[in-house]
C-alpha cells in the first residue's frame, strides 16, 4: 500500500464522517426506488442499476450498498432472501417492503420539495 | 517523514489486529459474489483477469473495512471484538505499570469501601429472617390511645389476643410470646440460657421447623410443670456440641422443680422477636439467636395480666393499614368492657422493619460515606484515563483514519477502563473481606446481628457488580472525549504529548471540584462525629468508671440458698488482696439494666387509669455500691446490711426524683408504694448524687433504689472496685466464687470501661469508619488536586513562556498557577459545605451536643481543606515558577 493510498483513504473517512448524512440518505432512497421498480434484485444487480442509470456521473463506491441495504433492513424497509440468480450461483435478494414504499413516497416527496426550492433559489441568484 | 514512518509502523499494528478477525461467512459470501460477478463483467469488456480483478476491488472498495462495519452495526458487542479489545487493553495496560497500579489501587480503595459495607447490609438488612413470608409478619405493640408516649412498655392481656385470633379475618393466625431467662445448671458453672416462651399458636404463625426431633403439639401445652422444651441449634451447637441423642433426653433446669426432656432442635439462626417490658433485664438480647423455647398456655386465672406480646401474620393482599384497622376497632370494644384494658390501642409494625431499625440508622449513612469515597476514587481513575487518553490522541486519531468506527474506539476505550476496574474489583474485593472480618472483630456492638455475616460470596458479588459501575463512570468521560475527536485536527496539530486543551482542563477541573466537594461532606460528617465523642468524653457522668470490674453473678440452686449464697460471697471477695469495695447490684450504669415499675409518690395524685400511673426504673444493690460508684449520699443514709426482708422496706431515691416529685423539700421520709396504697409503703432513707446510669448522653433521670436484700434479684452484677488493674482479681473473684457454690454461674466478665465503651460502640463504629473513609478521600482527592494543576502547567508551558518573555516575573507567574488551584480548591470546598449541610442531617441521631450544621465544625474543616489543598498545589506552581523562557519556546 503506497502513501498515496493511505491519504485517500483518511479523506475519505473524513468525508463520510463529514457529509455522510446526505449520501447515505441518497443512496438509500436510490435503492429503494431500484428495489419499488425492479422487484427482488441481489447487490450486484442494484449497483449495476444505479451506475446503467446514472450514467457514470455518480462513483459508486459499491461495498456501500451493502452497509445501506443493511440499514434499511434494519429499519423494516426492505426484506431479504437466499435465491438462485439467472446464472444459477446462490444470492441473496432483497425487496422492498409495505413500509419500505410508504418510507419511499414520504422521501421522494421530500426530495422534491427540496431539491425544488434549492433549483428556485440558484435560479434567483443567476438572474441578479 | 519521521512521524510519517511511525504513523506507518503503527498503521501495520493495527492492520496485524485487524486481519486476525474471523469473517463473518455470510456476509462475505455475499461480497465475494459480488466481487466475482464485477471481475466477470470487467473481463467481458476485455480485460485481462488480474486487472479486472483489482478493478473490481478498486470499484467495491475495502472489503475488511465494509465487513467490520457491518458486524458492528449489526451488534455493539460481538465477541471477536471484545476479545480483541480485551487482549488489546490489556496489552497497553501491561506497558504502562506505574498507571495501571496506581488506577487499580485507586479503584480498590473505593470498591473496598464500598462493597465493605454493602456486604453488612447484606447479612444485616437484606438477608431475611428465616421466617415463611417474613413481610407478612406483624408485631402488634401496644400504644397509649391518647397517641401520649408510653411510659413504660407494657403488653397484651391473653384474653385480649386469644379474642383477636378468634375474630379477626385480617390475620392468619395471632400468636402470643414472652422473654425467658434461664440457666443450665452443670456442677462446673451454669449456662445462662435465652428463651421465648410462646402460645400454640406460635410456630405456625412464625412458619418455623425443627432441624432435629419434633416441635410442640398440643399436649405439652398446659398449666403445671414445662415438660418439655426445644433448643435453638447454636445453643445446641455450643451446650451440647450438636449431639444428636440430646433429643428425648432430660436437662436440668434453675428455678424449676421438674427436668422437662428435649423433643426437638429448631432450624438456625432464628432470633428474638421484642420483648421491650424484659429489654431492661440484665441478660437481654433481642439479637441473640433463640436458646431455648417453652411452651406458654396462658393461665386461666391470669387472663387479664398484660404480660404478652404478640406476633399475627396478615392474610394474603391484605394492607397492614386495614389488618390495623379491625384490629383497633376489636381492641376498643374490649376496652368498653373491661377497665383494664383501657388507654390502649394496637399498632401494627412490620417485623422486618423493627428489626432492621438499629441497623438501617446506622449502616445507610456509612453506605452513603463509602459511596462518596468511591465517586471520589472514580473521579480520580477518570482524570487519569482522560490524560492518558490526551496522551494518546495521536494514536485515536490514525485509527478512527484508517476506518475504525466511532462505536469501536469508543468500546476500545471503555474496555480499558473495564479492565482497570476488573483489577480494581479484585483488589477491592480482597480489600472488603479484610475490611468486613475487621468489623466482626470490632463492631459487634455497633451493629446488630452482625454474628450472621460473612464475607465471602456477598463481598465478591458486590465488588464486581461496583467495579462494573466504576468502569462505566470512570470510564464514560474519557470515552466521549474520544468518540468525539476530530482526527485531522490532531493529526495536522501533532503537539506534544501530556498537554491538554482548554476543554480537557475545564473538565478536570470540574471533576476535581466535584472530588473535593464530596471530601469536604465526608470530612465534615467525620468532624461533627469527633467532636461528638469529645463532647461525650466531657461529659461527667457522676460516678466512676476506673477500676471497677463487673460479672453477672447467678445462684442457680433455690429460693433458699440465695440469701447465704451473696452474703458469703461478699464477705469472700470483699476479703481478696486488692479488692477495696464488693457489691452486688441490680442496674450497673450503662449496661441497660434496670426494673421498670409502676408506684405510687407520697404528694401525688393517684392514677386515674393504668395508662397514666407514674413509671421508673427501680434499682437494687447491697450497702456499699454508692461508695463503690462514688456516688456521694446528699441526704439522709445509705442502705444498711440489716435492710433485709426482716426489717422494713427502704428506698434511696436520686436528686432528679427529689427535683421533680418535691420540688419544694425533701425526699427523705417520704413514701412510695407499688401495687396500690392500700398496701405498707416503701420508705425513702436518703437521697444521692445524679449519674448518667442509662445513658452517657442523657440527662439523669429520677430513680429509685432498694436494698438488694429486700428487693431480690435473681440475675445481676458482681461489682468490684480494685486498688489496681480490676482485670488482675478476674481469677481469684471466680474461685472465691465457686468456693461458695461451684454451680454459680458467672458470665459477662468485664470491667465498667468496657460497658461503658459499649455502650458508645455505634457511635465509635460510625466515627472510625467515617474518619477512616474521609482520609481516603482526601488522599485521592489531594493526588487529583496535584494533577490536574501539574497537567495545566504543563500544557500552559508556551503561555508561562510567554509571559516571563515579556517582562512576567516569578512571582507573578506563580501567582497566576497559585490562582487556579485556590479556585479550584475553593469552589470545591463552597460545593462541598452546601452538599454537608444537606448531607450531614442523616447523622443527626448520633450526634450529641452538636447540631449537624455546627458552625465551627464546617469553618474548621473547610479551612483546613484549603490549607491541605493548596499544599498539593505547591510542587506544580514552584514547577511553572521555573519554566524557562527559551527552552520552553524552543521545545514548542
Amino acid at each position: 500500500m503506497s502513501c498515496d493510498i493511505f491519504f485517500a483513504m483518511a479523506k475519505g473517512a473524513i468525508l463520510s464522517a463529514d457529509k455522510s448524512e446526505v449520501l447515505q440518505g441518497t443512496l438509500d432512497m436510490m435503492i429503494l426506488k431500484t428495489l419499488h421498480v425492479l422487484g427482488p434484485l441481489h447487490g450486484f444487480g442494484i449497483a449495476r442499476r444505479i451506475e446503467q442509470v446514472s450514467q457514470d456521473v455518480l462513483t459508486l463506491n459499491e461495498g456501500t450498498v451493502y452497509t445501506s441495504l443493511l440499514r434499511l433492513q434494519q429499519q423494516g424497509w426492505i426484506e431479504s432472501e437466499w435465491g438462485t440468480s439467472e446464472n444459477n450461483r446462490r444470492a441473496r435478494f432483497y425487496s422492498i417492503t409495505g413500509r419500505g414504499r410508504t418510507q419511499l413516497a414520504v422521501e421522494t416527496e421530500n426530495w422534491e420539495r427540496i431539491s425544488g426550492v434549492i433549483g428556485r433559489v440558484l435560479r434567483l441568484e443567476a438572474e441578479k | 517523514m519521521k512521524m510519517i514512518s511511525s504513523i506507518f509502523r503503527l498503521v501495520s499494528r493495527v492492520r496485524g489486529l485487524f486481519g486476525r478477525k474471523e469473517a463473518d461467512s455470510e456476509f462475505d459470501r455475499e461480497m465475494q459474489m459480488h466481487l466475482q460477478l464485477l471481475t466477470e463483467q470487467f473481463i467481458r469488456q476485455g480485460m485481462n483477469p488480474k486487472d479486472a480483478w483489482s478493478a473490481a476491488r478498486r470499484q467495491f472498495g475495502n472489503t475488511t473495512l465494509l465487513g467490520q462495519r457491518h458486524r458492528e452495526s449489526r451488534t455493539l458487542l460481538s465477541f471477536p471484538n471484545l476479545f480483541q479489545d480485551l487482549r488489546y487493553g490489556l496489552r497497553m495496560l501491561w506497558k504502562s505499570p506505574a498507571f495501571t497500579v496506581i488506577a487499580a489501587l485507586t479503584l480498590a480503595l473505593g470498591i473496598g469501601a464500598t462493597s465493605a459495607v454493602f456486604s453488612l447490609i447484606q447479612g444485616v438488612l437484606l438477608t431475611p429472617p428465616p421466617y415463611q413470608k417474613p413481610q407478612q409478619l406483624m408485631l402488634i405493640p401496644s400504644v397509649r390511645a391518647n397517641g401520649q408516649k408510653m411510659k413504660s412498655p407494657r403488653g397484651w392481656a391473653a384474653q385480649q389476643w386469644m379474642e383477636w385470633n378468634e375474630k379477626v379475618g385480617s390475620f392468619q393466625g395471632i400468636a402470643g410470646y414472652g422473654w425467658t431467662f434461664n440457666f443450665l445448671v452443670r456442677n462446673d458453672g451454669s449456662q445462662s440460657m435465652q428463651g421465648m416462651e410462646v402460645s400454640k399458636e406460635y410456630f405456625r404463625v412464625m412458619g418455623l421447623k425443627t432441624a432435629l426431633g419434633h416441635g410442640f403439639d398440643d399436649s405439652d401445652f398446659g398449666q403445671g410443670h414445662v415438660k418439655s422444651i426445644l433448643l435453638g441449634y447454636e445453643f445446641w451447637q455450643r451446650a451440647f456440641g450438636g449431639d444428636k441423642q440430646i433429643i428425648g433426653k432430660t436437662v436440668r433446669i434453675s428455678r424449676w422443680d421438674s427436668s422437662p426432656v428435649v423433643i426437638g432442635v429448631m432450624e438456625p439462626g432464628v432470633r428474638f422477636l421484642p420483648s421491650p417490658g424484659a429489654a431492661k433485664e440484665p441478660n437481654y438480647d433481642v439479637n441473640a439467636t433463640v436458646d431455648l423455647w417453652v411452651p406458654a398456655d396462658p393461665d386461666p386465672k391470669n387472663l387479664k395480666d398484660p404480660g404478652w406480646y404478640v406476633v399475627g401474620r396478615l392474610r394474603d393482599g391484605i394492607t397492614p393499614q386495614r389488618g390495623e384497622q379491625e384490629l383497633a376497632a376489636l381492641t376498643a370494644r374490649e376496652a368498653s368492657a373491661e377497665k383494664e384494658f383501657e388507654g390502649f390501642s394496637p399498632q401494627l409494625e412490620p417485623l422486618t422493619d423493627e428489626m432492621n431499625r438499629d441497623g438501617r440508622r446506622i449502616l445507610l449513612p456509612l453506605l452513603g460515606a463509602s459511596a462518596l469515597v468511591l465517586l471520589i476514587a472514580c473521579g480520580n481513575a477518570a482524570a487519569l484515563l482522560l490524560v492518558r487518553g490526551l496522551q494518546r490522541q495521536q494514536e485515536y486519531a490514525v485509527r478512527i483514519a484508517m476506518g475504525m468506527g466511532r462505536i469501536g474506539l469508543l468500546r476500545q476505550v471503555l474496555t480499558e477502563g473495564l479492565i482497570l476496574a476488573i483489577l480494581g474489583g479484585t483488589l477491592g474485593v480482597g480489600l472488603a473481606i479484610f475490611a468486613v472480618n475487621l468489623f466482626k472483630v470490632i463492631a459487634g456492638h455497633a451493629v446488630p446481628r452482625l454474628d450472621g455475616v460473612t464475607a465471602g460470596w456477598a463481598s465478591l458479588g458486590w465488588g464486581l457488580g461496583l467495579a462494573l459501575l466504576a468502569a462505566f463512570i470512570a470510564g464514560a468521560i474519557p470515552a466521549l472525549r474520544a468518540f468525539r475527536l476530530n482526527p485531522m485536527e490532531v493529526l495536522k496539530d501533532a503537539g506534544p504529548k501530556g498537554t491538554a486543551g482548554i476543554g480537557e482542563r475545564r473538565l478536570l477541573r470540574g471533576v476535581a471540584m466535584l472530588q473535593i466537594s464530596l471530601t469536604l461532606a465526608l470530612l465534615v460528617g467525620a468532624g461533627l462525629l469527633i467532636r461528638t465523642m469529645v463532647k461525650i468524653a466531657e461529659v461527667s457522668s457522676g460516678y466512676n468508671t476506673s477500676r471497677i470490674l463487673t460479672m453477672s453473678v447467678t445462684e442457680v440452686q433455690s429460693q433458699a440458698n440465695w440469701g447465704p449464697f451473696h452474703r458469703h460471697a461478699l464477705e469472700r471477695v470483699a476479703a481478696i488482696p486488692g479488692v477495696q469495695y464488693a457489691a452486688f447490684a441490680w442496674g450497673v450504669p450503662l449496661t441497660g439494666n434496670n426494673w421498670p415499675a409502676t408506684l405510687d409518690i407520697e404528694g401525688q395524685p393517684p392514677a386515674a387509669k393504668e395508662s397514666d400511673k407514674i413509671a421508673l426504673p427501680m434499682r437494687a444493690a447491697t450497702p456499699d455500691y454508692f461508695k463503690l460508684m462514688g456516688l456521694p449520699l446528699i441526704d439522709g443514709r445509705e442502705f444498711r446490711s440489716t435492710d433485709d426482708n426482716k426489717a422494713p422496706n427502704v428506698a434511696i431515691v436520686n436528686q432528679a426524683f427529689t427535683h421533680r416529685y418535691f420540688p419544694n423539700g425533701n425526699s427523705v421520709g417520704r413514701k412510695i408504694w407499688f401495687g396500690g396504697r392500700d398496701k405498707p409503703g416503701i420508705q425513702i432513707v436518703g437521697e444521692i448524687a445524679n449519674g448518667r446510669t442509662d445513658d452517657l448522653t442523657q440527662e439523669p433521670s429520677p430513680e429509685v433504689y432498694l436494698p438488694l436484700w429486700q428487693a431480690q434479684a435473681f440475675s445481676k452484677h458482681l461489682v468490684v472496685r480494685t486498688t489496681a488493674d480490676p482485670r488482675t482479681v478476674v481469677v481469684a473473684v471466680e474461685r472465691e466464687l465457686r468456693a461458695v457454690d461451684p454451680t454459680a454461674a458467672i458470665e459477662n466478665v468485664k470491667t465498667l470501661e468496657q460497658i461503658r465503651d459499649e455502650s458508645l460502640a455505634s457511635r465509635t463504629f460510625a466515627m472510625h469508619l467515617l474518619t477512616g473513609f474521609s482520609v481516603l478521600g482526601s488522599v485521592l482527592t489531594l493526588v487529583g488536586i496535584y494533577g490536574v494543576i501539574s497537567l495545566s502547567v504543563a500544557s500552559r508551558r508556551r503561555e508561562l513562556a510567554i509571559r516571563s518573555a515579556v517582562g512576567a516575573q516569578q512571582k507573578d507567574i506563580r501567582r497566576l498557577i497559585f490562582g487556579e488551584g485556590f479556585r479550584l480548591v475553593a469552589g470545591g470546598v463552597l460545593g462541598g459545605i452546601a452538599l454537608a449541610v444537606v448531607l450531614s442531617g442523616v447523622l443527626r441521631s448520633f450526634l450529641f451536643e452538636v447540631q449537624p450544621s455546627d458552625p465551627a465544625t464546617f469553618i474548621v474543616v473547610g479551612a483546613l481543606f484549603v490549607g491541605v489543598g493548596l499544599l498539593a498545589c505547591w510542587a506544580p506552581v514552584r514547577r511553572a515558577g521555573k519554566v524557562d523562557p527559551l527552552e520552553a519556546l524552543r521545545y514548542e
